[in-house]
């Protein structure tokens, strides 16, 4: 049985249309990080790159005997510079860090042997900025989003109201789990699970 | 020139129907009929099964099977030899599809004094005075499909021999060699190139190709090919959902499509390029593009 992190950490990605509070332990993603508009030219790019590395290390892996399913699309969001909200800043300045959760077993020297097998291939000159990264988030609420990601406010607002009321400030990057692609779900379909670290007040 | 090729396509079709009602005793192979039809045979069994609604060689056993209905009841041979003339070696095996198809027993049918069962009307039948009515399937809903023209397209690719719904051990194989490779870079493309009927060729012997398109000068090595995915004209639809499906989409795209499309289909396999991965993406969300090659269009030459 290949190994899948979310069915393995099932608790953690518990995705209901009202706030919950999770736990989440230590996880190792590859990550990406960049700034501009969602489906402009930089982030396209590096989702391609994250991809292309999450799927290279993932191959020859399981070519090797562990064998995993690659997870989906994760991303952390910076608050924009000056105290402005996502709402007013231009999406130009959004700043961002894409992610795939990777298993605990895939380490530099896996990653250091995909950049060079990409980029002996060219045209994956993004590769090298791949990461591999641990992020402990401990307590966070956690809510799911279906509809577009133009609403995601809504849901945030939701959630934030729900950790006041219960003693809790926001203690760390909001997170995204992209459980829809959205090439072939409509909009109004699109499933996104959000958390945002909490600790109490 | 719409109406006169889909004309074109119907008369070659009918040329084969004609054929196999005359052949029915005869061996009836898809090269030879593809021929008569003046149709590539890597396209010939999938436009015969979009325009008549079933495959070659089920319209083949469901003719002999009717003729055996009719000879039943107009003849007094024996049973085991009208099943021997259906091509059934063992009376068991004919009493059982007879049965599926007509509902009862080839020797109660016999002796039962209802009629022939009147065939629906879309359908072909057999008939002994050998008038055919034939009115090819129209696809119900239409059909989004662009013309594409591609350039050539180098593919490192491995080769399955054997059923289509084991494919994936190629894909392992190719996956295992081109990862480190560095051949799962960004945007690239996985295509399938299908050789074979699933129908007519046994299953064991059925022919796949796993590819992955690649750009620079790279090397075979033990179990990896590389080839050239022809350029020209394609046909290009999406179908949506399992694979166990592509049956259907294709049956469209060369029978009724292509019939009233003005275009003669080129000698060269089809291919499949999967827009998404069958792992971690539910079977009804999966899409392919089907690429059907054309001739030039008239004129362009």
């Amino acid at each position: 049985m290949k190994l899948d992190l979310y069915k393995e950490h099932a608790a953690e990605y518990k995705a209901v249309k009202k706030p919950i509070f999770v736990n989440a332990a230590p996880a190792q993603y590859l990550a990406v990080d960049g700034q501009g508009e969602p489906g402009g030219e930089c982030f396209e790019q590096c989702v391609g790159a994250l991809y292309a590395m999450a799927f290279t290390i993932k191959m020859t892996l399981k070519a090797k005997g562990q064998d995993y399913a690659v997870s989906k699309l994760e991303a952390l969001w910076y608050p924009p510079d000056g105290g402005a909200d996502f709402e007013t800043a231009p999406k130009s300045e959004w700043r961002w860090k894409l992610m795939i959760r990777t298993p605990d077993f895939v380490g530099k020297q896996d990653l250091r042997e995909a950049v060079k097998a990409l980029q002996r291939r060219g045209k994956n000159a993004n590769a090298g900025q791949v990461t591999l990264e641990k992020l402990h988030e401990g307590e966070c609420v956690q809510m799911l989003h279906v509809g577009p990601y133009e609403q995601l406010c809504e849901t945030i607002t939701a959630m934030l109201a729900f950790a006041e009321a219960n003693q809790r400030r926001q203690h760390g990057l909001h997170h995204e789990v992209y459980l829809s692609d959205p090439r072939r779900v409509p909009p109004e379909r699109l499933k996104t699970l959000l958390r945002q670290p909490v600790r109490k007040a | 020139m719409r109406d006169r090729t889909r004309h074109s396509y119907e008369q070659r079709i009918l040329r084969v129907l004609t054929h196999i009602q005359q052949h029915l005793d005869g061996p009836l192979e898809l090269d030879a009929l593809a021929g008569l039809a003046c149709f590539s045979p890597y396209h010939f069994h999938r436009v015969f099964t979009g325009m008549i609604g079933e495959g070659l060689m089920e319209h083949v056993r469901r003719l002999r099977l009717e003729r055996a209905a009719q000879r039943l009841k107009q003849s007094r041979r024996a049973i085991a030899d009208i099943a021997l003339e259906a091509g059934y070696g063992s009376h068991e095996a004919f009493t059982r599809a007879f049965r599926e198809r007509f509902g009862a027993a080839p020797s109660a049918f016999r002796r039962r004094h209802a009629p022939l069962p009147v065939p629906d009307g879309r359908a072909v039948h057999y008939t002994p005075d050998q008038v055919i009515r034939f009115s090819p399937k129209r696809s119900s809903r239409s059909m989004s499909v662009a013309i594409r023209t591609i350039r050539p397209q180098r593919v490192a690719f491995v080769r399955h021999v054997g059923p289509y719904d084991a494919v994936g051990e190629a894909w392992e194989r190719l996956m295992a060699r081109a990862a480190p490779m560095g051949l799962l870079g960004e945007s690239c493309q996985f295509i399938g190139v299908c050789y074979d009927d699933p129908e007519i060729t046994p299953p064991e012997r059925i022919r796949y190709d796993a590819c992955i398109a690649v750009s620079g000068p790279i090397r075979p090595r033990r179990d990896l090919g590389v080839q050239v995915i022809a350029g020209g004209d394609y046909a290009v639809t999406t179908h949506f959902g399992p694979y166990q499906r592509l049956g259907r989409t294709y049956a469209r795209l060369c029978g009724p499509w292509a019939a009233r499309s003005g275009r003669e289909l080129r000698a060269a396999p089809s291919f499949e390029v999967y827009l998404n991965s069958p792992e971690g993406t539910e079977p009804g969300d999966l899409l392919t593009d089907i690429y059907l090659p054309l001739m030039p269009a008239p004129g362009t030459e």
